[in-house]
């Protein structure tokens, strides 16, 4: 399956999390089925391309973030960001659902603790919940802040 | 158990300068080294951290490398810090053949063997995320590992692509190449001894006719003034100086001297009767100078 880029993606990040334009475009950002991939470097025809650049979001219903991506990017978000302290770090890293009543809108959200970024969360306003979308490789279950 | 399997080194006593202090060495535990992922952090941010939570660290020279020395976990990996893809366990001698590369923001660069991404990882914290890394490995598993550190590490800059590096096409030219080569990994004894195998006469000359394949691949993908880095984790001859000698003799390749801070030695001069007029330009890095791994580099360029 092709690549396709479709650096439109960009202003879904700049819509949703207030990143600054001129960050999202040192990326051109490619599809591939559901997948949409980031990548920094300079293009130029190449075959047999397995991975490209880090993947950036998953479409479905809507558009998810990556973690990873969020990782990248995710210190200049302006809205919808969670910060967290020490304990519900390190529950949102175990993959665990916190109980918190925050000024973010509902849906995806950059979460933090000080300077990290965390990863991807899933906010839901209604229910002050906030669902920890960090993959399960990422997830830390003996760890301290 | 272990004397039994370090009688396989004594075919290099007569090679390896101050044999017996590397036979010492390689009874000894490997200790840790990282590389502070500076495109994610600050080194002294990560460095208070760390320290704040127990561990005891020592600065290389010059570099965002540090060995362990104490650290409050059985594995070196076991932190938030390292989840973030703020650091990266590397051996130095595994730096070495990146800052022979001496990458440079926007260069276009090839890693023919690139699993599971040390090397094309620490290329892109050079090049900033800036310029373009193939990175490419023939094990799918492997590239699964390569994929994984692409993306704990927060690089953007890499296409990675699964081919055989024997002769595959990887479309266009590059300004430098690693080719940092499937090979006996004699160098990697003192990570895991009890798993160690290491390779007869027999091994050693099949690796090398595969590594010459790859040198032979890697020169019809070198632009014009670009530069080739050779490296393996091995001691044997014919797996180093013998596929640089190829490489001179077949491929209109030179091997050019170059600088590194880390410590190391010169290469083979002859091994089996086979003489290596170009010995002084290797480099070789052995577990007993800085309580490392083991290393062998040439860089090499068109004549
Ligand atoms: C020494 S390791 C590379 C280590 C890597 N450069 C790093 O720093 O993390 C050699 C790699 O060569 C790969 N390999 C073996 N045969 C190959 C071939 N024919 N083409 C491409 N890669 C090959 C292996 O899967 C292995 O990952």
């Amino acid at each position: 399956m092709q690549f396709l880029q479709n650096n439109s993606y960009r202003i879904y990040f700049i819509e949703r999390f207030g990143i600054p334009e001129h960050v999202l475009n040192t990326y051109t950002f490619w599809e591939r089925g559901r997948k949409v991939w980031a990548f920094s470097g300079e293009l130029w025809d190449i075959n047999g391309v397995e991975v490209f650049g880090i993947k950036a979001l998953t479409k479905g219903r809507d558009l998810k973030p990556s973690t990873a991506f969020l990782r990248i990017v995710g210190k200049y978000a302006k809205k919808n960001v969670i910060f967290l302290d020490d304990n519900n770090t390190l529950a949102f890293l175990r993959g665990r659902e916190l109980n918190i009543d925050y000024p973010a809108d509902g849906g995806y959200v950059v979460v933090r603790r000080k300077d990290d970024v965390l990863g991807c969360g899933f906010y839901v306003k209604k229910e002050k919940r906030l669902i920890s979308l960090i993959p399960s490789k990422y997830r830390l279950q003996e760890t301290w802040v | 158990m272990e004397e039994e399997k370090l009688k396989y080194f004594e075919k290099y006593r007569e090679i390896i300068r101050d044999f017996d202090n590397f036979l010492e060495t390689l009874k000894t535990p490997q200790p840790y080294w990282f590389r502070v992922n500076t495109l994610k952090i600050q080194e002294e941010k990560l460095i208070e951290r760390l320290e704040t939570k127990g561990f005891r660290v020592e600065r290389f020279r010059g570099l965002n490398a540090y060995r362990i020395l104490e650290m409050p976990v059985k594995h070196p990996g076991a932190t938030v810090e390292y989840s973030l893809g703020y650091y990266y366990i590397q051996d130095l001698s595994s730096m070495a053949p990146v800052l022979a590369l001496d990458p440079q923001p926007g260069e276009r660069i090839l890693d023919m063997a690139a699993a599971p991404g040390s090397k094309s990882t620490m290329i892109a914290e050079l090049m900033n995320n800036s310029g373009t890394i193939v990175a490419n490995d023939i094990s799918v598993d492997r590239i699964k590992s390569l994929a994984a550190n692409i993306e704990r590490l927060g690089i953007t800059n890499i296409i990675v692509t699964k081919k055989d590096a024997r002769n595959a096409n990887f479309d266009g030219k590059f300004d430098k190449i690693l080719l940092d080569a499937p090979c006996s990994g004699e160098g990697t004894f003192r990570k895991n001894p009890w798993g160690f195998q290491g390779a007869d006469e027999k091994g050693h000359s099949i690796l090398g006719r595969q590594q010459k394949m790859m040198l032979r691949n890697a020169v019809r993908h070198l632009s014009e003034d670009g530069i080739i880095v050779y490296s393996t984790c091995t001691y044997s001859p014919i797996e180093n100086e013998s596929v640089v000698k190829y490489g001179v003799e077949n491929l209109n390749l030179k091997v050019l001297k170059i600088e590194l801070s880390i410590p190391h030695l010169e290469g083979v001069k002859e091994w089996d009767g086979e003489k290596y007029e170009m010995y002084e330009k290797c480099i070789r890095i052995y577990p007993h100078l800085v309580d490392t791994g083991g290393m062998f580099i040439a860089v090499l360029a068109k004549q």
